[in-house]
């Protein structure tokens, strides 16, 4: 490492100690490749200028400095990078603290295994950005962490800097079935949401106590004595406070219409229902409500609920202008999202573009940081993939696979293919 | 709109005709014209037509050269690309219908490791929704197999994905016979203290139950040697010794019958193969061991994770069912090792088949032999391995397989390259009858359009 980038990296290190063992980012430009921009259309024979890990330029040509690092696609593909608004990889099967249905303390952060070689084989598909999500024990799971697949970095240096916070929700047959089978609260729907409104009634009963204690401290009240801390009613309340992303995994259409509910009731919004196979019954009660749907392509029938699941289910409730994502909740298809999406042309007629976003910015958004990635824009991430094959087909493999900027994944290199890995490490 | 006839909304009018043309005992022959015509045997004819009459293919080849039967229905499916069904090697079609639901589920019987004399034709189901969803994609024909948690789960069936019954949709019972060394079939754990526990309890297990089958053909062959002694007509002109026979020798008593045995005896004869299931090499090895010990003609199933010793692999000159592909590498290995397997297979030589291993997603199969073709296996041999490989393998190329005259009229007709997940399959015919495009899914697909 040269004197200059030791100093950058200093430099780096002191300003954000999140980044800590991040790369230094070259100036580099993928040229000659066709960029499939998502937000406007496709530049057929284009390039892509990347500057401090960000896009700093897109077109048919651009104005870089003769000293950035030039990378010929020949003619391939160029996407965003891939991501999977629903992934329970890297959590060492910490995935559901099945021992009560109302765990909103629990932080996935703490779970979170960055050396699970899950992350590689997703990155090895394209995945630059996954949603990490507490498993669907629970009606109220814990809180997700959000993760660039730097794999190869530390663990901190894999977070995906100042995500929004999201939390996992979960109705149905999931909860029913778990604390059924032990003898307790909720074994059926209406004790789902019964466990449900209890747990947000609480939370509104501690906001209104920590509301008062504050409105007395505010009074200059020294006798005024804090009521007890709880992180469960902390977690709460921030959703009603609208501080958290409401992910709830959810499929029948009844359910969903339920769930929409119980947020009107207590004020707060769901981002997004997860898996959501009955979208398409319910789509223009999803759409009026702004609620995200992320989905399988055309799994179905995996037990009761997942019965009435149709392939056209995406393309449907896109159609109704739901905002539609495909996502992998498998280790499996996370590795091949790409085809996922291009199921949505064939089921249903979605143009391909249509399909890409669903892969991209559609899941950016469920996240919250789609206004920093799942594009190919100016000032967003350059987390980008050059295609081997048509990414929207059966034949589209990952060639090279950029993060912030940086090759993370290069199929043509012997091993695992990676820049920041070496077995052993 | 030239292809009408074939699209989506004519599924209404293709069931009535359906009907009819059964009614009429299928006399009336079908002409696909002017589409291309991927027939696997003998390459692709851009501009062919398909003749099907009397549910079997009667002729294939250019427009040009082939005669369309005076009274034929002429279908136009000019742009159309057409294949012959799909065969999936290894599936649960018919076993099972909700994964969840205890109550569907007929996959395999867990009380012992060695079910042999479990047979898949006793529990199809030929009304399962999941088939209706597999065969709308082309896939018209499957293996279907118990579930592969017991070393010896019992026998498989060769069906075919359309008929009034179950009698109609099985073409072969007990086709082969699984015998699975995944490691996945020690479901005895410490706590159950129940035998066998560990692979070397599960091959001993195995051996002796080959043994114990051996051991009960020779009692059979001795006692019909006796019997066959004492049923001899006693020679008239040997007084002597016809008496004496008739003083001595009573009728033999048979063996008592053991099912369980007797369901092993023809994998023991050679005369049906034994599916060999492993993944890791040492698996294999002591599989392959296994069978050789008894002289059983087997094909292999998985490999998975046998990349260093594919050569051997190759050595054995038998077919072997890859994948899944999508099975995921073990931590030390690269991320396309089981995805390039078949391809690697292939180089040496070795005749592939592709299998879905599943029930509710049978239909995705030719994915997965399209996903193979990136990773380097030749798109000829992609093809070939989920229809002629495979009905060669399982016997049957005689009927199925590719576009021959004189094969079962199993016909795909789809907007395009049979492997892409893009293309929309527009029309199946099974046996010559056209196939209604309809499915409970797009029953509720239809239901909710247009709200």
């Amino acid at each position: 490492m040269n004197r200059i980038a030791i100093a950058f990296s200093l430099l780096y290190l002191s300003t954000f100690s999140l980044h800590a063992q991040q790369p230094a980012h070259n100036e580099v430009v993928i040229k000659n490749a066709v960029v499939m921009t998502v937000t406007h259309g496709v530049v057929q024979s284009g390039s892509v200028y990347i500057k401090d890990g960000k896009i700093a330029a897109v077109g048919e040509s651009v104005n870089a400095p003769a000293s950035a690092t030039v990378i010929d696609a020949g003619g391939k593909y160029l996407t965003p990078g891939i991501i999977d608004s629903h992934s329970h990889i890297a959590l060492d099967d910490d995935v559901n603290e099945a021992t009560s249905p109302v765990t909103p303390q629990m932080m996935m952060i703490d779970a979170f295994d960055y050396q699970d070689k899950a992350i590689y084989r997703g990155l090895a598909g394209g995945v630059t950005t996954s949603l990490l999500l507490h498993g669907s024990a629970n009606m109220i799971g814990g809180q997700a962490v959000v993760i660039k697949h730097k794999y190869g970095l530390n663990r901190d240096a894999m977070l995906f800097p100042n995500a929004p916070r999201s939390i996992k929700f979960a109705s149905g047959e999931n909860p029913k079935r778990v604390y059924g089978s032990k003898d307790q609260l909720p074994s059926t729907r209406m004790g789902n949401f019964a466990v449900q409104r209890e747990a947000l009634t609480q939370a509104q009963d501690y906001m209104r106590e920590w509301d008062a204690y504050n409105a007395k401290v505010k009074k200059g009240d020294k006798d005024a004595s804090p009521p007890k801390r709880d992180l469960k009613m902390d977690a709460l309340a921030d959703v009603l406070r609208g501080n958290l992303l409401v992910q709830i995994h959810c499929y029948r259409a009844d359910e969903l219409l339920t769930e929409m509910a119980i947020a009107k009731e207590f004020g707060y919004k769901v981002r997004a229902f997860h898996h959501a196979l009955e979208a398409y019954k319910v789509a223009d009660q999803l759409a009026a409500n702004n609620v995200a749907i992320a989905t399988f392509s055309d799994w179905w029938g995996y037990k009761q609920e997942a019965w009435d699941a149709i392939p056209w289910n995406a393309v449907m409730s896109m159609r109704k202008g739901v905002r539609v994502a495909i996502k992998s909740d498998s280790e499996d298809f996370a590795r091949r999202l790409n085809q996922e999406a291009a199921k949505t042309i064939r089921y249903g007629g979605a143009t391909d573009d249509e399909a890409l976003r669903m892969i991209t910015l559609n899941p950016a958004w469920i996240i919250g940081v789609d206004d920093r990635v799942g594009s190919i824009d100016v000032g967003k991430d350059a987390d980008l993939v050059i295609w081997d094959g048509y990414p929207l087909s059966s034949y589209g493999v990952p060639n090279k696979v950029f993060i912030d900027g940086d090759i993370y994944f290069d199929r043509s290199l012997p091993g695992f293919g990676m820049t920041h890995y070496s077995e052993g490490q | 709109m030239k292809r009408t006839v074939i699209g989506r909304r004519s599924s209404v009018f293709g069931f009535v005709l359906c009907l009819t043309v059964f009614a009429l005992g299928q006399q009336t022959p079908i002409a696909l014209k002017d589409g291309k015509l991927l027939t696997v045997s003998h390459g692709t004819i851009e501009n062919g037509v398909l003749i099907m009459q009397n549910g079997r293919i009667s002729a294939v080849g250019n427009s040009s050269s082939v005669a369309i039967p005076v009274g034929a229905r002429i279908i136009d499916v000019s742009g159309m690309t057409i294949y012959p069904g799909l065969i999936d090697s290894e599936d649960n079609l018919g076993l099972i219908e909700i994964d969840a639901e205890q109550s569907t589920n007929d996959l395999m019987e867990p009380s012992d490791e060695i079910m042999p004399h479990m047979h898949v034709y006793d529990a199809f189901h030929a009304e399962s929704e999941l088939i209706p969803v597999t065969r709308l994609n082309g896939v018209t024909n499957a293996v279907i197999a118990p579930d592969n948690k017991d070393t010896l789960p019992g026998q498989d069936s060769f069906v075919q994905l359309a008929g009034n019954s179950s009698l109609e949709m099985i073409l072969v019972r007990d086709i082969a016979m699984p015998l699975n060394f995944t490691g996945e079939q020690r479901h005895n754990d410490w706590e159950k203290r129940k035998f066998p526990q560990t692979r070397m309890g599960q091959a001993a297990q195995l051996r002796q139950a080959f043994l114990d089958a051996q051991d009960y053909a020779q009692k059979w062959a001795d006692y019909e040697k006796k019997k066959a002694e004492a049923d001899q007509k006693p020679d008239p002109k040997d007084k002597k010794t016809a008496d004496a026979k008739a003083d001595k020798k009573s009728p033999p008593t048979p063996p008592k019958r053991d099912l369980k045995l007797e369901a092993l005896l023809p994998y023991l004869q050679g005369k049906r193969p034994i599916v060999l299931a492993a993944e890791e090499a040492n698996d294999l090895q002591t599989a392959v061991g296994l069978a050789r010990e008894f002289n059983l003609k087997f094909i292999l199933n998985h490999v998975s994770h046998s990349q260093p010793v594919l050569d051997y692999v190759a050595s054995l000159k038998v077919p072997v069912i890859v994948g899944p592909i999508y099975e995921d590498p073990k931590p030390f290995e690269r991320y396309d090792t089981v995805y390039s397997l078949p391809a690697q297979l292939y180089k040496r030589g070795v005749k592939i088949v592709f299998a879905s291993y599943d029930a509710h997603n049978v239909r995705n199969l030719p994915y997965q032999a399209g996903y193979a073709t990136a990773f380097g296996l030749p798109y000829d041999e992609a093809l070939k391995a989920i229809t002629l490989n495979a009905a060669e393998t399982w016997g049957v190329a005689d009927r199925l397989g590719s576009l021959d005259a004189g094969k079962t009229a199993n016909v795909v007709v789809a907007s395009g390259d049979p492997l892409d997940v893009r293309t929309d399959v527009k029309q199946v015919f099974i046996a010559g009858q056209e196939i209604p495009m309809t499915s409970r899914q797009t029953r509720l697909r239809d239901r909710y359009a247009d709200r």
